[in-house]
């Protein structure tokens, strides 16, 4: 991980170094525009110059307001922002952490407008950008739905973390399996409740062909922490089963919940109960293999079935 | 003299370009530094004049023209790139060298269909309002049918302007469209103002590009987008033969039969060929300042869209 991390830092190094360089051959065509480029080449030089220092910890790279989590950058302090628009502020930042902002400014008008090019042009617009800018992504809103799943991915691990510092710590009591996962399952679906009308578009979008190696990475990925935090050290077929009994419960409960109309989600905690305790007593029997597949298949089955209803009973409604 | 100086020193030209610097000598203090002109090689105040006179004889007939050239694949280049660009109601688009107006009619035209599609998706959740109110909602909304959406259609050439002009009052454009005269090195808007500029073969026209590109950042709002589709380079063997074939033997000869101008259209297939390449317009982009930029090719090459965002 650390590997990967300095390999995106080294990428964001070199970019920025380039990016540099531009900006000076910029400055040779134009000279009436030299207070607005000169003010671009302090600041990345200023950058320049902090680079060499921070080789182990990645603080300076990226300056970020702290009020959201994009997935797999590192955090760091600000420097002051002179609020003269956009433009000044992405000098601080990459490409790729702009977009991660706008992204995150986008969901909150996507009950308004669902998972959508829309969406993320008013996501642009409270930044202060044009709306323009959400031509930088897919029009059929792919990004913004990768994004807030993996964000929601990101915020459950945290959770289980700290709950592991409490055990740690002694200040709380070790779960058993069955609480521990129903806990982490719920807490999860939990962040989809602001979004859970249009859901149901996010998930037939997240199941075309050009986002599933994406959408099944984060999900693995999601199954595979809650699994560790939950004490998993299996080393044998196990490991298999059961991130694949815990994917069928995650998506059938998912399903569920997109249909469940019962004050606070009641009826998908228990089904979710239901699910979990079935799955405690499959047990070592020799018929847990077959009926692992099943669970996949019928997840999988009941996936599609499911979604299409969800979307002919919304477009009723 | 100039007139006069140009066929012998274009001879010259051919052999060798030390001869060039004599020539520019002899004639004293030249009028700009040197550019091409198709396969010429003249003054950047010469192109600019030459560009002009293009442009007034064939207004009239550059619609055909197009039709007959391309046989009608411009229309689906021009679509392919209004669809790229796909914008929200509420864009203000600024489209530079756009003449007769084809970008700008399929602005407005998406615009409203999208506007339209909000509308009924509105209407749909206000399923349990009394018919007074939504009466009203119809109402207040048929006014502005386009949304704040606008866009200024700027040319340096009135004779084009003037064609587009009467195409929208013939088609029936009126809302939210603006005719402006004004040179893309050097446009008459305020910086911060568009959120899309586009230049649909229009670039290739422009004597200096780079000042070109930084007028487009200049003008874009932070977050804005440069769109720009022109002809570029065919990089497949079989389709760049057949293509310098259709262009040098075909194109001229319809150009004089239908617009009466062989010069004109032989100077747009000329100007094609001294055009840069998809990647080094990219970086030409880049140089002005624009990130994220990428470009799209049409037909393997003979066209792409070059897109970059203002950041």
């Amino acid at each position: 991980n650390m590997a990967a991390a300095a390999a995106g830092s080294l990428r964001r190094a070199g970019w920025r170094l380039w990016r540099g360089r531009a900006v000076v051959r910029c400055q040779l065509y134009s000279p009436q525009r030299a207070l607005q480029v000169s003010a671009v080449l302090r600041r990345v030089s200023d950058e320049q110059k902090k680079e060499p220092l921070a080789s182990s910890s990645q603080q300076q790279f990226d300056s970020h307001p702290t009020n959201h989590q994009p997935e797999q950058e590192p955090q760091g302090p600000r420097p002051s922002y002179t609020g003269q628009g956009g433009q000044e502020s992405e000098d601080y930042e990459s490409e790729e952490q702009l977009q991660h902002r706008i992204l995150t400014a986008a969901l909150e008008f996507v009950p308004e407008h669902g998972w959508t090019a829309e969406a993320i042009a008013e996501g642009a617009k409270t930044l202060g950008l044009s709306v323009a800018a959400a031509g930088m992504f897919h029009s059929d809103g792919s990004e913004l739905i990768l994004h807030f799943v993996s964000q929601c991915n990101t915020k459950l691990s945290e959770l289980l973390e700290q709950e592991q510092k409490l055990v740690q710590l002694g200040k709380a009591e070790k779960k058993p399996t069955d609480q521990f996962l129903r806990d982490a399952v719920e807490a999860r679906l939990r962040m989809l409740i602001p979004y859970i009308e249009k859901w149901p578009q996010a998930v037939s979008i997240l199941l075309l062909p050009h986002n599933i190696p994406s959408s099944l990475n984060l999900l693995t990925s999601m199954i595979d922490d809650i699994w560790q935090y939950a004490g998993d050290q299996s080393t044998d077929f196990n490991w298999y089963t059961r991130r694949a009994v815990l994917t069928g419960i995650y998506n059938t409960t998912e399903l569920v919940m997109m249909q469940d109309s019962s004050p606070d989600f009641e009826e998908t905690w228990r089904f979710l109960e239901n699910r979990v305790a079935d799955a405690m007593n499959m047990g070592n029997a020799a018929n847990q293999v077959q009926s692992t597949g099943e669970a996949v298949v019928q997840g999988l089955m009941g996936a599609a079935v499911t979604v299409s209803d969800a979307e002919t009973s919304r477009a009723v409604r | 003299a100039a007139a006069g100086l140009c066929p012998w020193r274009a001879l010259l030209v051919r052999r060798g370009g030390a001869l060039r610097l004599l020539c520019g000598s002899v004639r004293g203090l030249a009028a700009g530094p040197e550019t091409h002109f198709g396969f010429q090689t003249v003054t950047e105040a010469e192109r600019r004049e030459k560009i002009y006179q293009v442009f007034e004889s064939v207004a009239k007939k550059y619609d055909v023209m197009n039709d007959s050239m391309t046989l009608g694949i411009h229309r689906v280049w021009k679509d392919i790139l209004v669809h790229k660009m796909n914008p929200s109601p509420g864009t203000v688009l600024l489209d530079v060298a756009g003449g007769t107006g084809d970008i700008a009619f399929r602005f407005i035209n998406y615009v409203r269909s999208v506007r339209e599609r909000q509308l009924q998706q509105k209407l749909k959740r206000h399923q349990n309002l009394s018919w007074q109110e939504i009466s009203e909602s119809y109402r207040e909304d048929k006014f502005k049918s386009l949304g704040d959406s606008q866009v200024v259609v700027c040319d340096i050439n009135k004779e084009m302007l003037k064609v587009g002009k009467q195409k929208a009052q013939h088609l029936g454009y009126s809302e939210g469209l603006s005719w402006v005269l004004g040179n893309a090195e050097e446009l008459p808007f305020d910086d911060d103002k568009f959120d899309v500029y586009t230049i649909a073969f229009g670039i290739r026209n422009v004597t200096r590009i780079d000042l070109a590109l930084e007028e487009a950042y200049r003008v874009l709002k932070p977050g804005g987008r440069f769109l720009c589709l022109e002809f570029s380079h065919v990089s497949n063997p079989l389709l760049s033969r057949l293509y310098d074939l259709y262009s040098f033997q075909v194109i001229p000869v319809l150009g004089e039969v239908i617009a009466g101008d062989w010069k004109s259209y032989q100077y747009l297939v000329e100007s094609i060929r001294r055009f840069p390449p998809q990647e080094e317009l990219k970086a030409m982009i880049e140089d002005a300042g624009f990130l994220k930029v990428d470009y799209q090719n049409l037909n393997l090459g003979i066209v792409a869209i070059h897109s970059g965002f203002k950041l």
